[in-house]
């Protein structure tokens, strides 16, 4: 299952103490159902609030966001949060994975605050973390866990509700060069087989050209990469 | 975890993981042992209260009459005592005559309460060596005079007769018959004697009181609204409770304080939790992004800290419960706190430990430290899930 993404016009800025700092000066973007996007740019260009805007974790200061057609300005902060639970899912360079919570345990949280039974949460957390090859570290917490396992963990959370859409930023940006081709690699290839959209945020261009397409972010716009 | 709701199971891994966190847990066990001391600390102040209070309310009742009805001048004290036995729920009444006066023996003297009484000496002479007519003194007055059964002593009163030569003090002697147990110091300025000695000493100006016994102190109070109806017009009807109005409204006065100036540790603790719980906001604010970014309602996030708040506050609150209830129960079984019994009335510290005074105590705490961490669950569920994972 995926969806489709439109962007219009979108403005954001920052305010730095007394200066503001103007990171999204009108962006659009359009991207097809299935389409793995990757955008570049350099540190502070402002990659990671366009995927938080695209993720419904912030909002413009204007211009519109839509996507499968949902207009995200017309929802609430409970239709937001069931919006976010069942269309997206997240992938974070720091993973973000709950210390308390045993590797099976932040995989099956999507479903649980989607209020899915505990047995059925558990079955399909099972499957996911089989799927990446971490069948032998369900009951380990994230600090007896390596960075590519983290990663990987974080993965099987984001698809756990089988969204139809993936946000990843920076995904490989904590990791060492080989667990990051790793990582990658599973994205690619978890991407192709649950054929969700995903749009990928990244620092590093040859993992952003294995990518179906190649955006960069400069000068708070968006332009497409010749390959 | 199956049957625990989201809330639940993340405020009990939060609680667990604090445990792991040096800072943290001294925190946390600082605003749950605040709160047990609380709890702890104001039921053993009320038990102690309490049992002290209900020792001196039995005290203070054993000598006060059910009912005390003020005949006026010049009635049939005798017509009215029988329609007043008449009433349905009285045991018995008795005449008595209440007057002020003094005792003299072996050169020394003493200002006093006398009570003229009838046929038997009233209960509020608990203790008494008998109950035929006679004089009673104090047993403690007895010692300190050193008087024995037998010795004669005067009783004047302030009502002078006129004589040829002028007004003359009237002074009755009369032999000790035996003695009563004062209690409390102030009971020692109390005598009783014979109604027909009291007539004498006091002549006209004897006021005539009715001293009523009923089954219980509820019905006293139900008998004395229908006493008006049977007595002369111009009686003055008293029940135990207006009797002792002024030391009840003390009592009640202390115990309430007592519970605020207490009340101020649960308040303290209540505070320490607001940190806490703050604190503990603040080092999971990327998990509680994540959270948000995976769907978690503000109001699901509001309900971890409500959860968190009120495990640390039901911890709290149960050891407190324990150490009070347990605490008051071991200090007045073994009586571990004695009292000088010449100075008290009471030889040990009594503890009563009352649901009533339990149920407010508990309730109070757990409604304002719970209170408390709705500022750390109100932080929580406004954070924007992008604010909470910027590093």
């Amino acid at each position: 299952m995926s969806v489709s993404i439109r962007v219009n016009g979108v403005r954001k800025s920052y305010r730095d103490g007394e200066r503001l700092v103007q990171v999204l000066n009108g962006v659009d973007l359009e991207v097809r159902a299935g389409e793995f996007v990757a955008v570049v740019g350099p540190s502070g260009c402002g990659k990671s609030t366009l995927l938080h805007l695209l993720g419904a974790l912030d909002i413009p200061d204007s211009g519109t966001v839509e996507v499968g057609g949902q207009g995200l300005a017309d929802l609430g902060p409970r239709r937001l949060a069931a919006f976010r639970n069942r269309t997206i899912g997240f992938v974070f360079q720091f993973q973000e994975l709950l210390g308390d919570f045993s590797a099976l345990e932040n995989v099956m949280l999507p479903g649980r605050i989607a209020g899915k039974s505990t047995a059925w949460a558990e079955e399909r957390a099972r499957g996911l973390l089989d799927e990446v090859g971490l069948q032998d570290r369900l009951d380990h917490f994230p600090n007896q866990l390596s960075g590519g396992e983290r990663q990987r963990v974080a993965l099987c959370r984001a698809l756990f509700m089988e969204p139809p859409l993936i946000l990843a930023d920076e995904p490989t940006g904590n990791l060492d060069p080989e667990s990051g081709v790793q990582v990658f690699d599973l994205m690619l290839d978890l991407q192709e087989r649950h054929g969700t959209t995903a749009l990928v945020v990244t620092h590093n261009p040859e993992l952003a050209s294995r990518c179906g397409r190649l955006l960069s972010l400069e000068g708070g716009k968006l332009h497409a990469e010749r390959r | 975890m199956s049957g625990v709701s989201l809330p639940l199971w993340i405020a009990i891994r939060y609680l667990k993981s604090s445990r792991r966190d040096a800072f943290i847990t001294f925190l946390s066990l600082t605003a749950a042992g605040g709160i047990a001391l609380g709890v702890a600390a104001l039921i053993l102040a009320l038990a102690a209260l309490s049992g002290f209070q209900a020792a001196l309310k039995g005290e203070v009742l054993s000598r006060t009459p059910d009912i005390e009805v003020e005949l006026p001048a010049g009635a049939d004290a005798e017509a009215a005592r029988r329609e007043v036995d008449g009433v349905d729920g009285v045991r018995s009444a008795q005449i008595v005559v209440r007057g002020r006066g003094w005792l003299l023996a072996r050169g020394r003297s003493r200002a006093v309460e006398m009570i003229g009484f009838g046929a038997e000496l009233p209960a509020l002479f608990p203790g008494a060596t008998s109950r035929h007519p006679g004089l009673y003194l104090g047993d403690g007055l007895v010692s300190l005079w050193g008087m024995e059964p037998g010795d004669v002593v005067e009783v004047v009163s302030p009502v002078p007769t006129l004589t040829p030569v002028g007004p003359q003090p009237r002074v009755r002697r009369l032999p000790v018959v035996g003695s009563f147990a004062a209690g409390r110091a102030e009971q020692e300025d109390r005598l009783a004697l014979p109604l027909s000695e009291a007539s004498l000493l006091f002549g006209r100006s004897a006021v005539y009181r009715l001293l009523v016994d009923c089954s219980d102190l509820g019905t006293a109070l139900e008998v004395a609204g229908k006493l008006p109806k049977v007595l002369p017009a111009g009686s003055t009807v008293r029940t135990w409770r207006d009797l002792n109005r002024v030391l009840f409204f003390a009592l009640r006065l202390e115990k309430t304080l007592m519970f605020v100036a207490v009340f101020l540790i649960v308040v303290v603790a209540g505070m320490s939790l607001v940190s806490d719980l703050t604190l503990i906001l603040a080092s999971k604010r990327p998990e509680v992004g994540m959270l948000g970014a995976m769907g978690a309602a503000p109001s699901d996030l509001r309900r971890i800290f409500l959860w968190l708040g009120g495990l640390l506050v039901g911890l709290g609150a149960l050891i407190g419960l324990v150490l009070g209830v347990g605490g008051a129960w071991l200090l007045d079984r073994y009586e571990l706190l004695s009292l000088p019994s010449q100075v008290y009335f009471l030889d040990h510290v009594p503890f009563l430990v009352r649901a009533r005074d339990v149920l407010s105590i508990v309730g109070t705490t757990v409604v304002l430290t719970f209170a408390c961490s709705f500022y750390a669950a109100h932080r929580a569920a406004s954070l924007w899930p992008v604010e909470a994972l910027r590093r």
